[in-house]
């Protein structure tokens, strides 16, 4: 303490004094916002950071059946998982169906944010409204429109028909096509408002120095405008991703059986089965594949295009 | 260049909004399956609606279990945000990312871990497990929208309320609430429409007699094939619509994804 120098009968200087009033006042002032704070960290710590730790936890115990007596801990589960070419390949589908309705959000999105960021702000207001409105509307009803569109004979098919483009049904239903279609529907929003915030954020001066340099529109899009767009599109990327990777309800509409990926079996494992510590450990394998592809996939950009990522 | 970007453009929007449009005009079809474009015109799937009890019962449950964890949300977001907002807390970076941090986890991951660990604890399939659920999925939002509703807040305003003898109850009441009404109001919605539609969280939380509508739709959906799934829906996509122009109104749709 600072008083240490002053002889013990000497009065506290004022100074000192105030300082250690202030103190006590925020001390009052933490207490008070511990106080406010406490009912939702207590909550948050009880009914969400406590329940996944929980499941981490029994991913690690390994049952016989559903009989909890001989229980153990290992990693068995995970040697379980990946030791078996059905949840391999359930694996890779949800991968590779996530790729796609990446690569599908991406063509469609990146041409709508451009249009948003080159329009008036009614225009984009209006646009805007458009690409958010869907995300308000439950997935179960936008994945019942694809339903009618892509069931065999249903919209699309008899479309193509009448056109002559094929003369069979194209049976896109319970198919991978199906639920790329309906994820790429489902979180096509996610990768517009990424890129076209990326895209406002853009010098309008940089595009007119590069016009009147003499380049053209299509060169100012590839040596300018793109570039600087590539923070939003990798954002996109990685939310559609990791979206898709974890999506549930719309392989279930969408695919049915017939493409098993992986939200699907933990669904099953824990909902049907009752195998409740495969199934946690399965939660996990999905957690960590999406946020290690995510990552490298990030890193990999972010050193390329070292000076726009800053 | 320019031709390209806008056809693209136009497919991109009819791509996004094609799926509603045919469940609105397959909701009208008198056929007794759905199509798109409706044979004919009719009301009678929506007319329908009031004999199945089902798609009624499903209807009250959502409002009610939504309500509630809308309710919860932003009683609880509303106060560990204004504490946030106000007190200059060491590790508040921190506090807010692990308040939200419900938002980083898939509902799927989500809604199973929290069966497993509400089935000791007699809470799974029941409706105080369902809301808490709820509350956990919606509370990120409430929280969210109470600090922007603080961002610039005045505070010299609730010490003129002291000043003037106002008790802290009464300077919060009189002062700092009507404030952030707006806040409040558009996090209560928001967690409201969250819950609402929410089906992957619900699918574990449930037991048959507390379906909610989109959990009655999507059990439908798997096994027939009903043109009533498209009125029902419909009816959801209206609900929605009446959300989506008051949040545009009042606050600016693109602002809620983090867009400008």
């Amino acid at each position: 303490m600072e008083n240490l120098g002053y002889s013990p009968d000497q009065k506290m200087s004022p100074n000192l004094k105030l300082a250690s009033k202030s103190k006590v006042k925020e001390l009052r002032k933490y207490t008070a916002a511990l106080l406010l704070l406490a009912p939702l960290l207590l909550f948050i710590l009880a009914f969400f950071v406590v329940p996944m730790l929980y499941v981490f936890y029994l991913s690690f115990i390994e049952v016989e059946g559903l009989d909890i007596s001989n229980a153990s801990y290992s990693i068995g589960n995970y040697l379980t998982f990946f030791s078996d070419s059905y949840f391999l390949r359930s694996l890779w589908m949800t991968m590779k169906v996530s790729i796609y309705a990446v690569i599908i959000a991406l063509i469609l999105g990146y041409p709508i944010a451009l249009t948003m960021a080159k329009s008036s702000a009614k225009v984009r207001g209006y646009l805007t409204l458009l690409v958010a409105s869907p995300l308000l509307i439950s997935v179960v009803v936008r994945n019942f429109g694809w339903y009618l569109l892509l069931v065999p004979n249903g919209v699309v098919d008899q479309f193509l028909m009448k056109l002559g483009i094929i003369d069979s049904p194209l049976k896109l239903l319970f198919s991978v096509e199906g639920v790329v279609i309906g994820l790429a529907n489902s979180f096509l929003p996610f990768m517009v408002l990424s890129i076209a915030t990326s895209l406002y954020n853009i010098d309008p001066s940089l595009e007119k120095a590069s016009s009147i340099l003499g380049a053209s529109p299509l060169k100012t899009f590839l040596t300018v405008t793109l570039p600087l767009s590539l923070p939003g599109v990798v954002a996109g990327i990685v939310l559609v991703f990791s979206m898709s990777m974890s999506s549930y309800v719309t392989p279930a509409l969408m695919g049915g059986a017939n493409v098993p990926v992986l939200p699907i079996v933990i669904y099953e494992q824990i909902n049907t089965l009752f195998r409740w510590t495969f199934g946690s450990a399965i939660s996990y394998i999905l957690l960590g594949v999406t946020l290690i592809s995510v990552t490298i996939f990030s890193r990999i950009f972010e050193r390329k295009f070292k000076e726009v990522f800053r | 260049m320019k031709a390209a970007r806008i056809t693209v453009t136009v497919i991109g929007l009819i791509f996004l909004l094609i799926p509603l449009i045919v469940t609105i005009g397959a909701s009208f079809t008198t056929a007794g399956y759905p199509t798109f474009p409706p044979k004919g015109f009719s009301l009678q799937w929506y007319e329908k609606i009031l004999d199945r009890p089902e798609y009624m019962s499903a209807f009250f449950n959502s409002v009610k279990f939504a309500f509630l964890a809308a309710f919860f949300s932003v009683l609880l977001g509303t106060i560990a945000g204004l504490a946030l907002a106000k007190y200059n807390l060491p590790g508040k970076t921190f506090i807010v990312s692990l308040l939200t941090s419900p938002l980083t986890i898939p509902h799927l991951v989500l809604g199973a871990a929290l069966l497993i660990y509400f089935t000791p604890m007699l809470l799974a399939g029941k409706p105080i497990g369902f809301i808490i659920a709820h509350v956990v999925i919606c509370v990120p939002y409430a929280i969210r929208f109470v600090l922007t509703g603080l961002s610039g807040f005045d505070y010299t305003l609730e010490r003129a309320g002291m000043v003037l003898g106002a008790n802290p109850f009464m300077v919060f009441w009189k002062i700092t609430l009507p404030i952030i009404r707006p806040a409040i109001f558009s996090g209560a919605m928001f967690a409201f429409l969250i819950s609402f539609d929410n089906v992957t969280v619900s699918l574990f939380m449930v037991s048959t007699n507390m379906r909610t509508l989109p959990l009655e739709l999507f059990f439908h959906m798997q096994d027939s094939y009903d043109p009533m799934v498209a009125s029902v829906s419909s009816i959801v996509i209206l609900i929605s619509a009446i959300f989506i122009v008051i949040f545009e109104k009042i606050y600016g749709i693109g602002k809620l994804f983090g867009g400008s």
